[in-house]
């Protein structure tokens, strides 16, 4: 049967499952430090000496709710930099299409380059109300990617990159501002976990 | 508050040596006589969060005759770090004090 630290040691590792080299790491850690604990109390090692060691670590659903803080600072500062590598890198790409495109003749469609150049001027405004009010929440980083894949995906459109054949300076800038953008996508939902987890971790009960 | 500190707090426990987690709660324990008895377990974030900043650097150890233990140990960010936690806490110590009427006028 398992004993007071092995089970705190469970129920700990259960709870930073947002992040799971973490828990393994920190299984380790704290069964060491419950150990060392309980063998230093003055009654000597027993079932109530661990239940004491238990006690003056504090509660697993705590510890776990610090980690998971930490965890969604470092995934939010994670995503605002590949959100400003995606608007860099769009923004290049963008300049490189109408450069291509003063040269052979725009589109095919009227709506694209309105959509393409408004839909990046709103992600930068986004972009630069979300840094400075709300730079730990997924929404105006969520804006900030359905805005700029409206961009990128009028772009493209509006350069026929599909249908036509384009440089292949254009095209690479093209595949860079796609592969960015998904990148920017998986760092959202990471935030988007990360923030779901903390606040599960942190209610009551 | 003691939260507030508790990163400058560690980094200063291990000025004088790397230290396993269980040693540095201890140490804090003590050298604050006491004082600082927050749960053990508030130290494992603040490490973890203090490694991911290259403040400290961890390694596994197993003593000939001991458990498995993660040991931490100050890097040159790390002391870099400490040096200015130490300068900000005093001007801040200088200015509560002369708020509350303890000391000189600050800054002097």
């Amino acid at each position: 049967m398992a004993g007071v630290i092995d089970r705190y040691v469970a129920t700990l590792t259960r709870d930073l499952d947002f992040d799971p080299a973490l828990a393994r790491r920190m299984a380790d850690e704290v069964a060491a430090h419950l150990w060392d604990a309980a063998e230093a109390d003055p009654a000597g090692p027993s079932p109530e000496a661990e239940q004491r060691a238990v006690a003056r670590f504090g509660l697993a659903r705590e510890i776990a709710a610090q980690f998971a803080a930490d965890a969604v600072n470092r995934q939010a500062k994670r995503t605002w930099i590949a959100l400003l590598a995606t608007v860099a890198v769009t923004f290049v790409a963008m300049r490189l299409r109408v450069m291509w495109l003063s040269d052979v003749g725009d589109s095919l469609s009227m709506l694209a380059p309105l959509i393409d150049r408004y839909a990046f001027i709103a992600a930068m405004a986004v972009g630069a109300i979300g840094w400075f009010a709300f730079r730990r929440s997924v929404l105006p980083l969520a804006i900030c990617l359905g805005t700029l894949a409206g961009s990128i995906a009028a772009g493209i459109v509006r350069a026929g990159l599909f249908v036509e054949g384009a440089p292949l300076h254009v095209l690479l800038a093209a595949a860079g501002e796609i592969a960015l953008i998904g990148l920017l996508l998986c760092h959202v939902v990471g935030l988007g976990r990360f923030l779901r987890r903390t606040a599960l971790l942190r209610r009551p009960g | 508050m003691l939260k507030g500190h508790l990163d400058a707090i560690v980094l200063a426990v291990l000025e004088s040596g790397p230290a396993h987690g269980y040693a540095i709660i201890e140490a804090i324990r003590s050298r604050s006589g006491g004082t600082f008895d927050l749960p053990e377990g508030t130290i494992y974030p603040a490490l973890h969060r203090l490694e991911q900043a290259a403040l400290l650097s961890s390694t596994w150890t197993t003593p000939p005759n001991g458990r498995r233990r993660r040991v931490y140990a100050l890097t040159r960010n790390g002391s870099a770090r400490l040096a200015e936690g130490r300068k900000a806490w005093s001007r801040f110590a200088k200015a509560v004090d002369s708020s509350l009427g303890g000391g000189r006028a600050w800054p002097a």
